[in-house]
């Protein structure tokens, strides 16, 4: 979790936005961090005895607080046909082509609505549902307009019903003029479209450099009943303890 | 009257109004002010929401009026998964749309809004589609079609048919300040005429709108042409004008690469006293009298 990226976007483990449909999206560059960041605020905001700076995901696996579908590693058996059983029902669309990801939907609508009741009886609180990443379905054979189907329905369950919040991830590749058939830069549109607010990380345009990792920028889309659309760049930095994040042309190299 | 305020008000009644939006601007805010716009006259007012929550469309809506809008569910199960919604976006079909209306109220001509087009096209043939759209129009339950389209979802020439169909056609795009998005309407009347404006616009939270207009850029005003230019010859320390007589000499004057008729007679004709080729062939020449050119066709 990097305690930066909580300040622009003014939120804290104990007290964030629910309902939000946050869009992490990259080009040429690895927005990955993003995702762990979410991870361990989402956690750290579930379980308030996590101490120090590492949050185990075994544990949270253990407890029912995080589940995990390893799309991947199950979808070779799915295609190779063998394992048919109830596991494997939400990778049914890699067996008939064209076919929707009702399927798959339908997995995660039961995980999010089984986590309210945790092994002790304790709830978990809203559920936050975490996609990494989404533009592997489109190299899968998905179309774009069957993905933002199962977003839409996501974002439906998740966010309006649940109150609870969404991060998704997707790869997007050069933007390219004959690009705007089907694609990610298609999906990314239609998810922006959709959600409340979209970061996207991209390389810095004026090439490589070793103190500036990249820039981020930060789309405000709109709130439950406000339409904000405001935009902002930042530039960051990956190191091995976590992220930092700092308005164009302030890094500690050129100041 | 500004024009986007006049279409709002519905002065020209009846018709398909498209608001198209990007992902730059989004144009729900203004569906969201014709929708209030349609209650406060008095209109029924049918919403097929297939992308919106409820609550998020009627938020902000006059309260008085509130409950003239009736909210087809179709959020949050547009495509019938979960079997919770009472409209499906399969059935986006004149029969059934006409059943609908008939089924809510008296007949009364009503206004329809469409959240969103981009979903329905995903789901149906664009030729289908459109003629779904005419029978609507002509069908006499419905007054008015507003939908909305996000326009950078589609193929442009999908976007051109939606938009040969509008009677009117708004594109919103953001502004260079956060406040405001500046919108382009195209209206056609009955009569045929087309009336385009670019207009400021924000809307307020009780869903109103603000619109104000554009000032015209200042760099393309026209100044008017000198009617009649200087004579750049008049007033020179030196002359710079023709005779009649040097203007003649000059006319005469054979330039040295034209290809006259003087020239051209003169190469013709060799003068005599020029040189001649005189060749020896030697004995391993192949020496031929015939003239290579003969078998040409020229």
């Amino acid at each position: 979790m990097f305690p930066e990226l909580n300040s622009i976007l003014n939120s804290t483990p104990d007290s964030f936005k629910s309902s939000d449909f946050i869009l992490v999206s990259d080009r040429r560059a690895d927005a990955s961090f993003l995702i762990h960041h979410h991870l361990s605020f989402y956690l750290r905001g579930l379980d308030h005895n996590v101490s120090g700076q590492g949050v185990s995901l075994a544990q949270a696996r253990e407890k029912g607080q995080l589940v995990f579908l390893e799309g991947l590693k199950n979808s070779i058996g799915v295609i190779l046909q063998e394992d048919t059983s109830q596991e494997t029902q939400p990778l049914s669309y890699l067996r008939t082509p064209g076919a929707g990801l009702e399927g798959l939907f339908r997995f995660v609508e039961r995980s999010v609505r089984q986590s309210g009741d945790g092994d002790a009886g304790e709830s978990w609180g809203p559920p936050v549902l975490l996609i990494d990443d989404l533009s592997v379905l489109l190299s899968l054979g998905v179309s774009v307009g069957a993905i933002l189907d199962f977003t839409l329905y996501c974002q439906a369950t998740v966010c309006s019903e649940l109150q609870g919040n969404m991060v998704i991830l997707v790869r997007c590749e050069e933007e390219d003029a004959d690009d705007d058939e089907e694609g990610s830069n298609l999906l990314r549109r239609g998810l922006v479209h959709q959600c409340n607010l979209a970061l996207h990380v991209e390389g810095l345009p004026t090439g490589y450099c070793r103190d500036i990792h990249g820039q981020m920028e930060v789309w405000w889309r709109q709130g439950e009943e406000t339409i904000y659309n405001q935009r902002k760049i930042f530039h960051f930095k990956v190191h091995d303890k976590g992220a930092s994040f700092f308005a164009r042309g302030t890094s500690s190299a050129v100041l | 009257m500004l024009l986007l305020s006049c279409v709002l008000q519905g002065a020209e009644a009846g018709g398909f109004i498209l608001i198209q939006d990007t992902v730059k601007c989004t144009g729900r805010g203004l569906l969201k002010c014709f929708i209030n716009a349609a209650l406060k006259r008095g209109e029924d007012v049918h919403v097929l929401g297939f992308e919106s929550p409820e609550t998020e469309v009627c938020a902000g809506l006059d309260r008085s009026c509130v409950q003239k809008l009736h909210f087809h569910k179709g959020f949050p199960d547009p495509l019938g998964w979960t079997r919770r919604s009472s409209f499906t976006v399969e059935r986006f079909a004149s029969q059934h749309i006409t059943q609908l209306i008939k089924d809510t109220q008296q007949a009364k001509a009503s206004v329809l809004v469409v959240d969103s087009l981009s979903l329905v096209l995903r789901h149906h043939d664009p030729l289908v589609f459109c003629q779904t759209l005419q029978e609507l129009r002509k069908g006499g339950v419905i007054k008015t079609i507003i939908g909305l389209l996000h326009s950078d979802l589609h193929q442009q020439g999908i976007v051109g048919i939606v938009c040969y169909l509008a009677s009117t056609v708004i594109s919103v795009a953001p502004a260079n300040n956060e406040r405001h998005s500046v919108a382009k309407t195209t209206r056609r009347t009955k009569s045929g005429k087309v009336m385009q404006e670019e207009e400021y616009f924000s809307v307020c939270k009780d869903a109103t709108l603000s619109v104000q207009a554009k000032p015209r850029q200042p760099g393309h005003v026209q100044k008017e042409r000198d009617v009649s230019e200087a004579d750049p010859t008049s007033n020179l320390t030196f002359n710079l004008r023709l005779s009649e007589e040097e203007r003649k000499a000059k006319e005469k004057v054979a330039l040295p690469f034209v290809f006259s008729q003087e020239k051209k007679s003169a190469l013709l004709k060799p003068t005599p006293g020029s040189g001649r080729i005189v060749y020896e062939p030697d004995d391993n020449d192949d020496f031929d009298e015939e003239d290579p050119d003969d078998d040409l066709d020229v």
